[in-house]
């Protein structure tokens, strides 16, 4: 993978994908898959960190309430622009909004709220056919700053 | 990184504290892992444990279903008629986590396992 440096006209740096099956034990594979990404493309310590809990936050929703293609699979993919990293998981399955409980108790309901304080943008695209969750984070992204203080 | 481990169960305090024990578990914590601190959670609160303290001093990685299941059992503890948990954990990242999810202000976090069965021994 290629690193782009700050400031490059390049729209797309570099992309990636990666197919896996939708099962829990594949969890530890989509981590380390978007902690290679995230290092490669420059990211810190603590953005690493962050990037990759928020992935698999996604990973994990989309193996617990997706749906997998007709191969058993789920689909991952992380592309690198010149300022941001875009991680996209998409299954066949309707996305399940989380039932908010203000419960602070309560076993569910967290995943969304992680990803959203984690990286700097999370979209939900929810089609007939599927559902896809991005999520991006910037190299110099807005909890980096709010680190720095 | 180092993989999940989930330690025995240890009894702390002194003789006068039969309903406190100790959970040690290490590594990363995630949905693959999580069913199994579910269930020993659940087996010690059965045992009649009352003051429990998951020790996460080696956790790296803890996500949103291991964090349900340490808050579900606040409550299951509460519908046993009551008890107090805590927490210890000093790696910084998850302690972020703990503070995101709000898990920080319905059980204690402790910095060392001593400071936390002191604590909740006199809590008795």
């Amino acid at each position: 993978m290629s690193r782009v440096p700050p400031g490059s006209n390049t729209v797309t740096a570099s992309a990636s994908e990666l197919h896996i099956p939708a099962r829990r034990s594949e969890l530890g594979a989509a981590r380390r898959y978007a902690g290679e990404v995230a290092e490669a493309f420059g990211l810190d310590a603590d953005g690493c960190y962050e990037f990759v809990y928020a992935v698999n936050e996604a990973v994990t929703n989309a193996i617990r309430h997706g749906a997998s293609d007709e191969q058993g699979m789920i689909h991952l993919s992380i592309v690198a622009d010149a300022d941001r990293l875009t991680f996209a998981v998409s299954d066949r399955g309707t996305f399940a909004m989380p039932v908010m409980d203000s419960a602070e108790t309560s076993e569910h309901g967290r995943g969304l709220a992680l990803m959203a304080s984690l990286v700097d943008e999370v979209e939900l695209c929810i089609e007939p056919g599927g559902t896809t969750v991005r999520l991006s984070k910037a190299r110099a992204s807005e909890s980096a700053r709010a680190r720095a203080g | 990184m180092r993989s999940f481990y989930i330690g025995d169960e240890v009894q702390a305090g002194d003789a006068g504290c039969p309903d406190l024990a100790v959970l040690a578990l290490g590594g990363e914590v995630d949905y693959e892992v999580s069913p199994q601190l579910r269930t020993r959670v659940l087996r010690a609160i059965k045992a009649g444990r009352r003051r429990l303290i998951l020790d996460l001093t080696d956790v790296t990685f803890i996500d949103s279903t291991a964090i349900g299941v340490i808050a579900g059992a606040v409550e299951r503890l509460d519908e046993a008629g009551g008890g107090s948990m805590a927490v210890v954990c000093t790696h910084e990242k998850v302690l972020q986590i703990l503070e995101i999810t709000g898990l920080d202000s319905v059980i204690t976090l402790y910095r060392s396992r001593d400071e936390a069965v002191s604590a909740l021994a006199l809590a008795g």
